[in-house]
């Protein structure tokens, strides 16, 4: 197989495809070489591999540890490579870290590799539109960064068949579905862009169907994550059971209160709402304020001098509030005495 | 979280409103019905709050539109919104029909496929899994019959619209005890 030499070709068919991306790739590119050399002399290599495939994604090392070990985790990972990308567009400094540490070159293809995963995955979850041109634009520097560092650091020769296959595959099934995914970046469907991975099936088919299988997931960790006591129940069944009955209990006790306030409706009248409204646009912890509620009704004898007060200053927001039904607040006195004479 | 309360907030203005169409026709109604208007009254002030992005709520408003004397209530919520929204509410309903046959054609096909399977199944591993898928779509049914509008949708959208349901059933049962609770609190 072709090796490194063809990684301008490589690079070059990435320019046929896509114009837009790929002038950027170049140009980041580019930019990569340059640092790599001005920096190869004034950097010590790093030794541990995080330390350096952190630096690669510009994470703190901590965060991109969590990020390999927990590969199920999908929500961080969104709103990391978000980041991360907006940042990327500020200082390319951060790339020129890893690229001195070769020894360490070909656990940093893996390692990448899995991240570019879970950007991928993670991108299909959230926002998939505006994050799609992110992730693409992500496989593709690490990709070129890939390749880049392998034709910089020619002491590397372990593993370098592996390496070049894999990247010859992925490229493969990403430049497929790369035109697929920019074509469609306008529609509303959420277009994943997934890699073949190494042993399994490549046709579209069963990648279409990994991708959908991956969507469905993502959203079942989310209704576990919302519905309580879920987290910790694995199966896609029972999962389903708990939040069927939260969904139950929920129904059943919108059903409940509203026979208690049909209760109580029967001896209160329910203007009185109105002040409640212009109470709540005020209170953002909406505890409704027992006081706040009697202390309107002119007729009936109010105990304390609190809620006198309290009456004085709510009287002129009823007729600010409510724009619509104000006549027949006005007219209340009438349906007050509901309130007398169920007692 | 805040959008959670300003999501409260949304509901309950847009119940306001309705409640009090609910107390000026409460005399001719019995408890039962009255009941049945107040939950009529929040569970569309709670689509309406959604304002027609979601599928269940459109779905909700639909439905509740359909029956003549709930129109007054959903209309009074609704405001000026609701010609559009129950035109959109039409919309999804034909589409509904238009799924549900094409689902009665699949599913004579599935039974087809299925009868062969069964007889070709005989490792385990696929009966296992077999019975899994079984058992999770029975599931799915069932929570297609909870959230509303739920027939007309396929398995992902049906996660995505439970989500934002179980979100906006929340919201409602807090208001709702809150305002239980201060209404039973001020009768002294």
């Amino acid at each position: 197989m072709e090796r490194i030499p063809g990684s301008g070709v490589r690079s070059g068919n990435c320019r046929d495809n896509k114009q837009e991306i790929s002038v950027e790739i170049f140009q980041i590119g580019e930019e990569i070489r340059r640092l790599m050399t001005e920096n190869l002399l004034q950097e010590a290599p790093r030794p541990e591999t995080g330390s350096s495939f952190t630096a690669l994604l510009g994470l703190p090392e901590n965060q991109a540890m969590e990020l390999l070990n927990s590969p199920e985790s999908y929500d961080s990972p969104a709103i990391l490579t978000a980041d991360i990308w907006r940042e990327r567009g500020k200082d390319q400094k951060t790339l020129s870290y890893p690229f001195n540490c070769s020894p360490t070159f070909p656990s940093n293809a893996a390692l990448v590799e899995r991240a570019a995963r879970f950007s991928i995955f993670a991108a299909a979850q959230n926002s998939p539109q505006t994050s799609s041109v992110p992730s693409n634009s992500s496989e593709n520097s690490l990709k070129l960064k890939n390749e880049t560092t392998d034709s910089e650091s020619n002491p590397t020769i372990l593993n370098k068949n592996q390496i070049s296959l894999k990247r010859k595959e992925r490229q493969k099934k990403g430049l497929a579905k790369k035109s697929k995914n920019m074509g469609d970046e306008s529609s509303k469907l959420p277009y994943v862009h997934v890699r073949a991975r190494r042993g399994h099936a490549t046709d579209s088919h069963s990648l279409a169907e990994r991708a959908r299988r991956e969507k469905i997931n993502a959203r079942m960790k989310l209704l576990q994550e919302l519905v309580p006591g879920c987290s910790k129940i694995s199966g896609t069944a029972l999962v389903l059971d708990e939040i069927i009955n939260h969904v139950q209990s929920l129904q059943r006790e919108v059903e409940f209160l509203s026979m208690r306030l049909a209760a109580v409706n029967s001896r209160i009248d329910f203007n009185l709402d109105s002040l409640l409204a212009a109470e709540s646009g005020s209170l953002t912890d909406g505890n409704f304020p027992g006081m706040v509620m009697p202390s309107m009704w002119p007729d009936v004898p109010v105990n304390g001098t609190r809620r006198q007060q309290h009456h004085n200053q709510h009287q002129q927001l009823w007729h600010v509030d409510v724009g619509r039904d104000n006549h027949n607040f006005i007219s209340q006195p009438n349906s007050l005495f509901s309130y007398d004479s169920t007692n | 979280m805040c959008s959670r309360s300003s999501l409260e907030q949304e509901f309950f203005k847009k119940w306001v409103p309705g409640l009090q169409i609910c107390s000026s026709l409460a005399k001719d109604m019995s408890f039962l019905e009255r009941r049945k208007a107040i939950k009529l009254s929040a569970d569309v002030a709670m689509a309406t709050a959604r304002d027609g992005k979601t599928c269940w709520s459109r779905a909700l408003i639909a439905n509740a539109s359909k029956q003549e004397d709930k129109k007054i209530i959903v209309r009074t919520i609704l405001g000026s919104e609701f010609e559009r929204l129950t035109k959109s509410s039409i919309g999804s309903v034909v589409c509904e029909k238009r799924v549900r046959s094409k689902k009665i054609l699949r599913k004579s096909c599935t039974t087809i496929r299925r009868v062969r399977k069964i007889r070709k199944s005989a490792p385990n591993r696929v009966l296992a899994s077999s019975i899994a898928k079984r058992l999770v779509k029975k599931r799915t049914q069932v929570m297609k019959g909870l959230v509303p509008g739920g027939e007309s949708m396929d398995e992902f959208s049906l996660l995505e619209e439970t989500l934002d349901y179980i979100v906006s059933l929340r919201a409602q049962v807090d208001v709702m005890r809150r305002l239980a609770n201060t209404l039973v609190l001020s009768i002294p």
